[in-house]
């Protein structure tokens, strides 16, 4: 039986070698930032664990944190991966649809009831009764719900279901929330990223079956493992931010040697992920190593926080040319203004009350 | 001009050196902070190890910031044990409806010009208390713990970290958190004029030498003229 079967079953099915599936886990322990002394357990957890089924809810969302997961980096490694995850119900994925597949969500909630994990990928309309976003004949808001129920813990994938990313950025016509608004009741982990990296979707799967516990959280609720530092902290342009080397134009002499990005807005002084440290597509590259800056995508509300290109956010309730400096030379301006304003009339009373006393003597 | 008829000892010495070494933090801050934000300088063509382009200007910010932290603290503690009457919180009571009553309301009158007369205050007047509590004590509040917040982000599970990285999830992410750091620093520009302002005009009207009380400590009453 499918259900029944370990990890290091489906790899010696598969015609993995004993090396290969070592390997596998030695890495799998790197990427959850495990000491090697923990490695035994991940075999362990491996060999002997039923696979842990899995819930795959599509939202309001692009599916590219499916297309992450599915280009995981080690092709042989992340492809085993992908195929040994007992993904039970995956509308994206499936080779079934319609009510079929349906049935198979009812019933993998039913014959696994507390103990499958609930991955959502997007985020629930909440306006007008969640119409905004209906899968398989219901509202996504009440499916999210129903599939919730008996989960023992959610993953929001990426940053539509962990803070929403753009369907819930300014104005919000869907009403669009992040799952933790939707679900309150189960523990959740915080994916986010636009998408994630795929090593890390993997990771965070893999701690569950490995431990039955939620990996480490941080404040916002994501794996500390690949949350915990800032992509500035781990930058390989750091050097140049130090010295003060910046990227003033795309088209410069800078651009070309490479140096900091931070002018040309970079968020990555300001943004949690791992992208600086596993990078992307097996470590090919990342945003920043390809000249571009971090948008800041695994933060919340990135969307909202002004130009990807300038540093300074715009502030939003007061058009869309007006920001921190330009609020504050305004406002020292309307001070020294105010403060000459007030000298006058001082002046002009005391000149006053000196001429009236004048007249009285 | 009138004969000086009394010399009241109003700021003490540790009240004097915080107003001082308060006023160089913040300059320093406020233009390390901005050149943080908007590095002009850049450095010639060349290896990045040779320069210090940024790292300096981070070095002065935070440097400046934990002298100006110690120095906040210690005027904390001087307002809450230093039994010194005109540098205590004593007094300052804004969350009772009968501060804000008689002596606040004369003080904001005689500054709209809608009385003549000049209350007379040693010490701070109602008016200057609220400012002082406003831009002074919760400014600088913000302004630390955003700060050490930040600080503390190279770090993660550190001491500031630990301590102060509540601030970030309060305020909706690191980078709102920032900017809200930059924003709040132009509080103290804004503050700068309206205190050079109230000090000079008061000194002018009132004639008490309060501009030269911060050096020298002492306030002067001054004879009204004959008429």
């Amino acid at each position: 039986m499918q259900s029944n079967q370990t990890f290091a079953d489906v790899f010696k099915a598969g015609g993995v070698s004993r090396r290969d599936f070592l390997k596998f886990c030695s890495l799998t322990s790197v990427y959850l930032g495990l000491s090697p002394s923990m490695v035994p357990s991940v075999v362990a957890a491996m060999e002997k664990k039923p696979r842990t089924p899995v819930i795959w809810l599509h939202g309001q969302e692009c599916t590219c944190c499916s297309e992450s997961f599915i280009r995981s980096s080690h092709p042989t490694i992340e492809d085993i991966v992908f195929n040994l995850i007992s993904l039970d119900y995956d509308d994206v994925l499936s080779a079934a649809a319609g009510h079929q597949l349906e049935d198979v969500r009812r019933k993998t909630m039913k014959d696994y009831k507390g103990k499958y994990i609930l991955a959502v990928e997007g985020n629930a309309s909440t306006k007008d009764d969640g119409v905004y976003c209906m899968v398989g004949g219901d509202s996504f808001l009440n499916t999210l719900k129903e599939t919730a129920a008996d989960a023992a813990a959610v993953i929001a994938w990426g940053a539509c279901a962990s803070f929403g990313c753009v369907q819930n950025a300014h104005p919000n016509p869907s009403g669009a929330v992040p799952i933790s608004d939707v679900i309150k009741d189960k523990p959740i982990v915080k994916v986010p990223g636009c998408p994630p990296i795929s090593e890390v979707m993997t990771g965070v799967v893999t701690h569950f079956h490995t431990f039955g516990t939620l990996p480490e959280l941080d404040r916002f609720g994501r794996p500390k493992a690949f949350y915990n530092t800032r992509i500035h902290d781990k930058c390989y342009r750091r050097a140049f931010f130090e010295a003060g080397q910046f990227v003033r134009s795309f088209d410069d002499d800078a651009t070309r040697k490479g140096w900091c990005l931070y002018k040309m807005g970079c968020k990555g002084p300001t943004t949690y992920n791992s992208c600086s440290k596993i990078q992307w597509n097996g470590g090919t590259s990342f945003p920043i190593g390809s000249g571009h800056p971090c948008i800041g995508c695994s933060e919340p509300n990135f969307w909202d926080k002004g130009p990807f290109y300038t540093r300074l956010a715009e502030v939003p309730f007061l058009g869309s040319d007006s920001n921190a400096d330009k609020i504050g030379v305004i406002a020292v301006g309307a001070a020294a203004a105010g403060a000459a304003a007030h000298a006058a009339v001082t002046a002009v009373k005391k000149a006053k009350s000196g001429s009236e006393d004048n007249d009285k003597a | 001009m009138g004969r000086i008829i009394e010399e009241i000892y109003v700021w003490r010495l540790p009240v004097r050196l915080y107003h001082w070494i308060n006023a160089l933090c913040t300059v320093a801050l406020f233009i390390t902070g901005l050149y943080i934000a908007f590095p002009l300088f850049n450095p010639p063509l060349g290896e990045a190890v040779f320069y210090r382009g940024m790292s300096w200007w981070r070095f002065i910010h935070f440097a400046f910031a934990f002298i100006f932290i110690a120095n906040f603290l210690f005027r904390m503690y001087w307002a809450l044990f230093g039994g010194d009457k005109y540098a205590r919180f004593g007094g300052f009571r804004p969350w009772s409806p009968s501060w804000w009553g008689k002596p606040f309301l004369e003080q904001v009158k005689s500054y709209l010009f809608l009385r003549s007369d000049e209350p007379n205050y040693v010490g701070h007047n109602p008016v200057a208390a609220l400012a002082h509590f406003l831009f002074i004590f919760c400014g600088s509040s913000f302004m630390i713990f955003s700060g050490l917040a930040m600080y503390g982000e190279n770090n993660p599970g550190g001491f500031n970290s630990v301590w102060f990285g509540w601030m970030i999830p309060l305020m909706g992410g690191s980078y709102t958190l920032h900017w809200a750091h930059h924003l709040m620093a132009w509080i103290f520009p804004i503050y700068l004029i309206m205190h050079l302002y109230a000090v000079f005009r008061h000194d002018v009207v009132d004639r008490t030498s309060v501009t030269s009380s911060i050096v020298t400590g002492y306030k002067h009453k001054v004879e009204e003229e004959p008429a």
